[in-house]
């Protein structure tokens, strides 16, 4: 992979809604560069418009007005299913409930993206991914056997089965405790210094937000300023 | 793992919505089929009890012709007579093949002291002349199991023998040699009269009303009965057997006092049409069945995929397609019609023998043998229905999942 080449590129964007008979801007007018090989942090309190950023950036909602580019491909305007194929070909999601499927084991769900790519799962490389978050043990157990920090393990291995160029986690640690919360970035940074990957994360946790390249802190939809973190561990 | 194996794991999660859905496709598939099964067993029944009856025409007294006819399959004592005369003037008719006279009598059984189904006690007597009666049904023949060894006809000036049906003589437990009690009231008698019979023979069992009768000689019945010049009927087999030829006899046999002419295929296709009445009214009462199950099916997976909102929101942010969407609900509703279908078709095939035998309880229904018949024609019939009903209830469900914005599912789901 090419370090430091920009993945996503984002100019100029904005995303409004209506809320009755009010306008809320919840993007309004960011630029924003994720480049290769970087973990990049979005801090802000809520409702400062953080994951309408990454909901954007990642291809799961369209800007009201603005550009964005995947891998240098204009997105903007692309239908649903085009889109679709942009993300399964670039991201890995992580997002705070998990969302694992409770009627598959563990290995299942890691590779349940295989499924939509039509490509055939290789166990072997299922387990490699499960034994890199700590799961190694884990492939043929129910998400219910899990714990909370053992289940966003294992959606990050989900994450990670389809190769991404870039990994997106929306308040992945949300839902887990500190010491939990503190060993998922610790996880991430491996895998950026690791396999070389970007990440792009939210978190209302200043302390772990630092944990990355690049923080990027949002008010009102705005970038209100952009800083290097603190990446010794 | 396939989508089909990933849609059988996502009815698991909710067994009891899922197995319930699938008792109510069940249901309304077994009654579906059984009554399937029924339309076909019962018109087959009836069209076999009446081609064994052996006549294809029969001369009666005046009155309903599907009466008489329906007399002749399950019995029944508003007898009517025919003059005697009748069969000497009608057996001359060149179309004729060949014809026998019947007459009925019913006897009150003595000796036994069991009641039949229906409370009464009594017996059909028929006196018939053997050699023309057997060409009707050369299927005829005697038991020659234990106790049933030795069997012959009567002579035809016997008045003390008789033959009887299998059903008869098993039900009055008797065996050839074996003696047959009957009273029997003479036309103008005051007082019933007493008659001992030897029986002769015990027929094998058929399938039809011959089982339960008592044959006798033709004139020791009419004697018995004091009825020397009356007949019931007249049962015909043509030479050639079509609806012009059939009319044309009518026509020329009409002109005789107090008798009609009856086409037992006339009979058939009455009754059938009867029937057919009757299953229309069954057959709404299935579709509406049918109706409550689709329904129920679309409500099923439609909860299912509320439920699962945020699920599909993340299944569509990790790569899935609208199609791909579709597709897993839509089997999960396949699931359901096909396991519901098979459940529903093996639950009326073990039921069928159940439901007939509480219908020939409840209702005599005038025909012998089964009246329930599931082929694979009805069951093959069945399933492509019940994947129909499956392609059509799981389109709005899948359509509405798959149109799920990912952002909103996942918001929605949170």
């Amino acid at each position: 992979m090419e370090q430091g080449k920009t993945i996503i590129e984002g100019r100029g964007l904005q995303r409004y809604y209506r809320r009755g008979s009010e306008t809320v801007k919840a993007v309004d007018g960011i630029d924003i560069d994720i480049r290769m090989g970087e973990m990049v942090s979005v801090l802000g309190p809520s409702g400062s418009g953080k994951t309408t950023l990454v909901h954007l950036l990642s291809c799961l909602d369209g800007p009201t007005a603005g550009k964005l580019s995947v891998e240098g491909r204009q997105v903007t305007g692309l239908s649903e299913d085009q889109l679709a194929g942009v993300r399964r070909k670039t991201m890995g999601f992580i997002f705070q409930k998990f969302y694992l499927l409770p009627t598959l084991t563990v290995a299942e769900n890691v590779e349940l993206p295989l499924l939509f790519l039509r490509e055939k799962p290789d166990r072997a490389a299922t387990l490699e991914k499960l034994r890199q978050v700590g799961l190694g043990d884990r492939a043929d157990h129910l998400p219910n056997e899990l714990s909370g920090g053992q289940m966003q393990r294992a959606a990050i291995a989900r994450g990670l089965v389809v190769k991404p160029r870039i990994l997106i986690a929306d308040e992945p640690t949300g839902n887990l405790d500190s010491e939990n919360s503190r060993s998922i970035f610790q996880l991430f940074r491996r895998l950026v210094r690791e396999q070389g990957i970007s990440i792009l994360v939210t978190t209302h946790n200043l302390s772990l937000g630092y944990l990355a390249d690049r923080i990027i802190t949002l008010e009102d939809g705005r970038v209100v300023k952009e800083e290097k973190g603190n990446t010794a561990e | 793992m396939q989508f089909v194996s990933m849609a059988l794991k996502n009815l698991r999660r909710r067994p009891v919505r899922s197995i319930l859905t699938i008792a109510g496709v069940g249901l309304a598939v077994a009654v579906a089929v059984s009554l399937a099964g029924f339309n076909l067993g019962y018109r087959n029944a009836i069209e076999k009890s009446i081609d064994r009856l052996g006549f294809q025409v029969m001369i009666m007294a005046k009155g309903c012709p599907y009466e008489a006819a329906t007399m002749m399959l399950k019995g029944g004592t508003g007898l009517l007579y025919l003059p005697a005369e009748t069969y000497d003037k009608v057996r001359s008719d060149p179309e004729i093949g060949s014809i026998t006279p019947v007459f009925i009598g019913i006897a009150q059984k003595e000796g036994s002291g069991i009641r039949d189904d229906s409370g009464g006690s009594f017996a059909i007597l028929a006196g018939i002349e053997v050699p023309s009666y057997r060409d009707m049904k050369p299927w005829l023949e005697f038991d020659a199991g234990a106790g049933f060894e030795g069997g012959r006809w009567f002579s035809p000036d016997a008045e003390d023998e008789v033959v009887m049906g299998y059903e008869a003589a098993t039900y009055e437990q008797r065996k050839v040699g074996d003696k047959f009690l009957a009273t029997i009231s003479p036309q103008g008698a005051v007082q019933p009269v007493q008659k001992s019979f030897k029986i002769t023979g015990i027929l094998k069992r058929t399938g039809t009303q011959d089982d339960g009768t008592v044959f006798l000689p033709l004139k020791n019945a009419q004697k018995l009965f004091n009825r020397p010049n009356d007949l019931t009927i007249l049962g015909m087999k043509m030479k050639k057997f079509s609806g012009a030829q059939l009319q044309e006899f009518e026509s020329r046999w009409a002109s005789l006092p107090a008798v009609q002419v009856v086409s037992l295929q006339q009979v058939k296709s009455t009754l059938v049409m009867l029937v057919g009445t009757a299953q229309t009214m069954i057959a709404a009462v299935t579709v509406i069945a049918i109706l409550v199950a689709l329904i129920g099916v679309i409500n099923a997976i439609l909860m299912s995929v509320y439920e699962r909102t945020g699920e599909i929101g993340v299944m569509k942010a990790i790569g899935a397609f609208r199609g791909d969407i579709f597709q897993l609900i839509w089997f999960e509703t396949l699931v359901i019609c096909i396991v519901g279908a098979v459940s529903g078709t093996l639950v009326a095939i073990a039921g069928s023998r159940l439901v007939e035998a509480a219908i020939k309880k409840l209702i005599n229904i005038g025909v012998q043998g089964s009246i329930v018949i599931i082929n694979w024609e009805i069951i093959g019939g069945v399933m492509a229905g019940a994947i129909v009903v499956g392609f059509f209830a799981g389109l709005y469900p899948a359509w509405r999942a798959a149109s799920m914005h990912p952002v909103d599912a996942i918001r929605e789901g949170e």
